[in-house]
């Protein structure tokens, strides 16, 4: 491979990066609110010129935060123009999020009028896409970890396990706790159909393993490099998924959302639903440690 | 690395900020749309049956339509439907929480008696402005 193709192939990887590293940081702050009704009735009934100004003061929001820091790696604070490009950018990274998201809860379908669906896609967009401008605060940002930071001694491989597992718990029951009680889990299990019920459970999986593996968040390297039973990625996503399922099922029961008498089918759609926000609380919560 | 902030902006970040503003185009384009759209009337409800009706286990299931053809949305609309035979009236009630411009919702009353055998009502009751 010639340098300049590589030049080029690293480019193209570094863009892939940046919009992955906005895009969990917009869902690590923007999950909740997409789990709350009253978001959704205010996208319902909204004007299009209250519309217009939640999009342009978003952008003001949005703004100023990419002045100081941003979704990106490169810095570029020289050219102030720099900074509306990137806002642009993070406004269609989290419009595009919340259109998924809200396409896949059935919270916008085919019968949605263009108002309707349009409000919810702007209301619910603005936390979104201040996640994305905060992406690299959110966690640290140590894309190139020093020399001194690798050559930690290694804990053994039980306990380097245990900890990634109890951090993942912990993690699903912050963000988990937030939502289980809610009657937004029983609202959206009601209208879900099996095919979004397999598309929720892949959106949990991709999302957790870009946030771990694909965003570039601070530890990722140590994460890589971490020895464990599951520390494959694939494995490590899919089991931490399961750890954060089993705290979503204990939740809405301790919550009393679920009882023994629901059929399991209820059991397991709610489980599902709240398996994807704590899944990204579980994920946080792993580069966390 | 230093001067990494000096650099370009590379083909790639130019498409990706290409496709974003389209996006953003996109979207503000369709806010304005509706906003010049908007009729600024006030909702028109209308309630149909236009699928059959359903018998199962002694039951009798009345699929209904409803449709906001007007301009504004319409918050906790309440559908009454009444049926009487021979002297006898049997009511059921719905509400949807909002239905905004050009939206559908769907739903059912269920009835102990035929509703063929006697005269059905369906009617929007009350809604009021968000």
């Amino acid at each position: 491979m010639s340098i300049l193709s590589k030049y080029k192939a690293n480019v193209w990887i570094n863009e892939v990066n940046d919009i992955v590293r906005g895009a969990c940081g917009g869902f690590l702050f923007g999950i909740p609110l997409l789990y709350t009704m009253e978001v959704w009735w205010i996208g319902s009934q909204v004007k299009p010129a209250t519309v217009m100004l939640a999009i342009a003061l978003t952008f003001l929001g949005v703004y100023l935060l990419n002045r100081t820091e941003g979704f990106r790696k490169r810095r570029r604070k020289s050219k102030p123009y720099e900074a509306v490009v990137d806002t642009i950018e993070a406004m269609g990274i989290g419009i595009v999020c919340t259109s998924i998201m809200l396409l896949l809860l059935r919270e916008v379908t085919a019968q949605t009028s263009l108002s309707e669906a349009l409000g919810k896609i702007i209301f619910e967009s603005v936390p979104f896409t201040l996640g994305v401008a905060l992406a690299n605060q959110l966690l640290g940002d140590t894309r190139n970890p020093k020399e001194e930071g690798r050559k930690e001694k290694q804990p053994d491989q039980l306990h380097a396990t245990l900890s990634d597992l109890g951090a993942t718990l912990i993690g699903a029951t912050i963000i988990g706790f937030n939502i289980a009680p809610t009657d937004e889990i029983p609202i959206l299990a009601a209208a879900i159909s099996e095919p979004r019920s397999l598309g929720i459970i892949a959106a949990s999986l991709v999302i957790t393993y870009g946030i771990v593996f694909e965003a570039g968040f601070a530890d990722q390297q140590k994460r890589v490099e971490q020895k464990g039973i599951f520390q494959r990625p694939l494995s490590e996503t899919i089991t931490c998924y399961l750890i954060s399922l089993m705290a979503a099922t204990f939740m809405l029961w301790f919550f009393q959302r679920l009882t023994f008498s629901d059929p399991w089918t209820m059991w397991l759609d709610n489980v599902l639903l709240l398996g994807l926000p704590a899944s990204i609380g579980g994920a946080a919560g792993r580069l966390a440690i | 690395m230093n001067n990494i902030g000096k650099e370009p902006r590379s083909l790639a970040e130019w498409i990706t900020f290409g496709i974003a503003s389209f996006i953003l185009a996109t979207i503000i384009g369709l806010v304005i749309y509706t906003w010049i759209e908007n009729k600024h009337e006030p909702p028109i409800l209308s309630v149909t049956n236009t699928q059959k009706i359903r018998e199962n286990e002694g039951k009798f299931y009345v699929p209904f339509e409803i449709t906001n053809s007007g301009g504004e949305t319409a918050e906790s609309v309440q559908i009454i439907a009444e049926l009487e035979i021979n002297g006898n009236v049997e009511t059921g009630e719905q509400q949807f929480e909002f239905l905004s411009r050009n939206e559908k919702e769907e739903g059912a009353f269920v009835f102990n008696q035929d509703p063929r055998q006697g005269k059905l009502t369906i009617r929007v009751a009350s809604y009021k402005l968000p």
